[in-house]
């Protein structure tokens, strides 16, 4: 008999799932002028499963027979996933309503998304990390084509439905190797069968591989990039941003995870190909970025960009001391990262008219007179994108650069250091045209997505200021991850 | 040689004939046609190797629901799908050589593992593996977890569907 224990631990996915359906039933009596109630109601199940997911922190064990885990890590990342998915829903209120898009059916499937990512922060178990992943990409795709029939909608939704169905095979098929080699799927299970010398050591570096190439697509490190830039600009501005965000969020911990509890054996051959990912990630995003004048197209190379930044950190992961230090500055790049991504892209939905396709950088000329709050945000997110001191920028690649020199990665420390110094061109660009050059930008009616940008820029100054105890915070939730 | 290896050889043989008509053949519905007829030498493989639940359940999915859709999604789209065009892609060689290569790779690494030269053990015939697999699936220390998620998977994908697949310019 399943135990109240195992229902407890999972107390946050099983809150919003339910709550999701209930949205899927309720939507039916709201009449297609009131759909507001439906965002307000999901905002609502968000905020539950926030508080379920709070009470739990500091509290671990695993339940279902060790299918998923609550630990420290999963307990953050599902926080950072529950406030990810508010903010997509304040950002969707009057971008939806502007677009004449507003569906119930939106905020369900993102609630769905949102669940699977926050059992696959959890997954202690190849075949939960394969059904979250699933979990989490469905809804995803639909969510990508939901202007259809809008052409550029629907290419973002099919391209990201065939890349992904593609890199969801992969994974799957590094799992058959992985299961082939230890004869088990769940965590434990393969840690004693390696420990104990049973395990075929090729099948299993195969399966590894396999493995991060799938989670390399979800998370958009080149080579597996293609998707993003096209998915992104096409793409609902709201799911956009959610998915620079939530998305890579959930495949780095999910790579984490398996990497850190399964592989560290292979990490000197590992090592290798994740330092090869991580430089080209960084190269690649930030010099393509320099050429793009659509702004969603830019913030998606830059989101390649940063994942690069991310996996820097990992390179040294086989040494148990510098793995805990990668991934805290992981959990806190992140964190930094959500604050900058969404204010920019909150910015970019207050001014976007419906019907668009991504904000040229001109549209942003003169934003700064007029709009002295939006220009500030903007100004913010630009500078933290680019790591300059008083935001968290600075502090997230602080601690990811520190990580990495410990870990002796001088060469790749250089590369991000100097790729930083590119990213600086484009980023400045922006804030160039907001507040150098004369234009009449227009506010979009409703302020939901002006004050997403102010609270995220406020967010990004103001834990600037105490960058150590919010970086000892993340390091102390995931001293008992394992 | 025994009866049951020849008769393996002989559906081995004949799955993979359907399976090579399925994309050679120049018509969408003789494809269709052999597509059912590799569907039917793996469910003959499946109660070869003692699993009666999968080869009923491989007759009554794919060929019983799943060819019949794609028979309906030929006929419904006939008009798109001409067959004068050529067979093959200009670099069909370059791939052909590219798969083989994969294929004697993978089999040369599986080779090297023990479970490549293992003897199926017979399944004990007094257990009925049909009630193993139903309660495994809702045990919750079994599969429970993965069971529901999978359902909530597929609500998610019907929903989505059904999105997809609406009338968009009506309303």
């Amino acid at each position: 008999m399943p135990t109240v224990n195992d229902f407890l631990l999972i107390l946050p996915e099983v809150v919003l799932l339910i709550w999701a359906l209930l949205i899927l039933l309720i939507d039916l009596w709201i009449p297609d002028t009131k759909k507001y109630y439906t965002a307000v109601l999901s905002a609502a199940g968000l905020v539950i499963s926030a508080g379920c997911a709070f009470a739990l922190l500091g509290r671990t064990g695993s339940a279902f027979s060790n299918m998923v885990v609550l630990d420290g890590f999963s307990s953050v990342l599902s926080i950072l996933f529950l406030l990810s998915g508010l903010a997509a829903v304040a950002l969707a209120y009057d971008y939806l309503k502007r677009n004449a898009a507003q569906r119930g059916e939106y905020y369900t499937l993102l609630l769905f998304s949102i669940a699977g990512m926050m059992l696959m922060a959890s997954a202690n178990d190849l075949i939960m990390v394969f059904l979250s992943l699933e979990l989490l990409s469905i809804p995803l795709y639909i969510l990508a084509g939901f202007f259809r029939p809008r052409l550029a909608s629907e290419e973002a939704a099919l391209k990201y439905f065939l890349l992904g169905a593609f890199s969801s095979a992969i994974l799957l098929f590094g799992i058959a190797w992985i299961y082939g080699s230890t004869g088990h799927t769940d965590f434990p299970g393969i840690v004693a069968s390696i420990d104990g010398g049973r395990a075929n050591y090729l099948l299993l570096l195969i399966g590894a591989g396999l493995l991060l190439v799938g989670f390399g697509f979800k998370i958009g490190v080149f080579p597996f990039h293609m998707w993003v830039p096209d998915t992104y600009q096409g793409s609902p501005s709201s799911i956009g941003a959610f998915m620079t965000v939530a998305t890579k969020a959930a495949g780095f911990a999910a790579l984490l995870r398996v990497f850190l509890v399964l592989f560290p054996a292979e990490a000197p051959i590992m090592a290798g190909i994740l330092w090869g990912l991580s430089a080209a990630s960084m190269i690649f995003g930030n010099t393509v970025a320099i050429a793009q004048m659509n702004m969603k197209r830019l913030l998606a190379y830059s989101s390649i960009a940063n994942a690069g930044y991310i996996l820097m950190a990992f390179v040294p992961y086989g040494n148990p001391v510098i793995a805990q230090e990668a991934v805290s500055s992981a959990l806190f790049y992140l964190l930094a990262y959500a604050l900058t991504s969404f204010g920019a892209w909150a910015v970019m939905i207050a001014l976007e008219p419906a019907e668009s396709d991504g904000l040229l950088l001109q549209d942003f000329s003169g934003l700064g007179r007029k709009y002295p709050w939006l220009g500030a945000a903007l100004l913010i997110s630009m500078l933290s994108f680019i790591g300059v001191p008083l935001t968290m920028g600075f502090w997230g690649k602080f601690y990811l650069f520190k990580t990495a020199v410990d870990g002796s990665q001088i060469p790749l420390v250089l590369i991000g250091l100097l790729t930083s110094l590119v990213s600086a061109y484009y980023y400045l660009r922006i804030v160039m045209f907001a507040y150098f050059k004369p234009g009449e930008p227009q506010i979009q009616p409703g302020r939901w997505a002006s004050v997403v940008a102010v609270i995220c820029a406020a967010g990004i100054f103001v834990l600037s200021f105490i960058p150590t105890p919010v970086f000892q915070f993340a390091a102390q939730m995931i001293m008992g991850m394992k | 040689m025994t009866a049951v290896q020849i008769v393996f050889l002989a559906v081995a043989a004949l799955t993979l004939a359907a399976a090579v008509m399925v994309v050679s053949l120049r018509r969408m519905m003789q494809s269709a046609l052999a597509l059912i007829l590799a569907l039917v030498g793996v469910a003959v493989i499946f109660a070869l190797l003692g699993s009666g639940f999968f080869a009923v359940s491989q007759v009554v999915v794919y060929i019983g629901a799943i060819a019949i859709l794609i028979i309906f999604a030929v006929m419904l789209t006939q008009n798109s799908m001409s067959p004068e065009h050529s067979q093959m892609n200009p670099g069909f060689l370059y791939a052909a050589l590219g798969s083989a290569l994969l294929f004697s790779s993978l089999v040369f690494i599986l080779s090297m593992w023990v479970g490549f030269y293992a003897i199926p053990v017979n399944l004990d015939p007094s257990v009925d593996t049909i009630t193993v697999l139903g309660l495994s699936l809702t045990d919750p220390q079994g599969f429970a977890l993965p069971f529901e998620i999978v359902s909530v998977l597929l609500l998610a994908a019907l929903i989505g569907g059904i999105y997809i697949a609406r009338d968009h310019h009506r309303d």
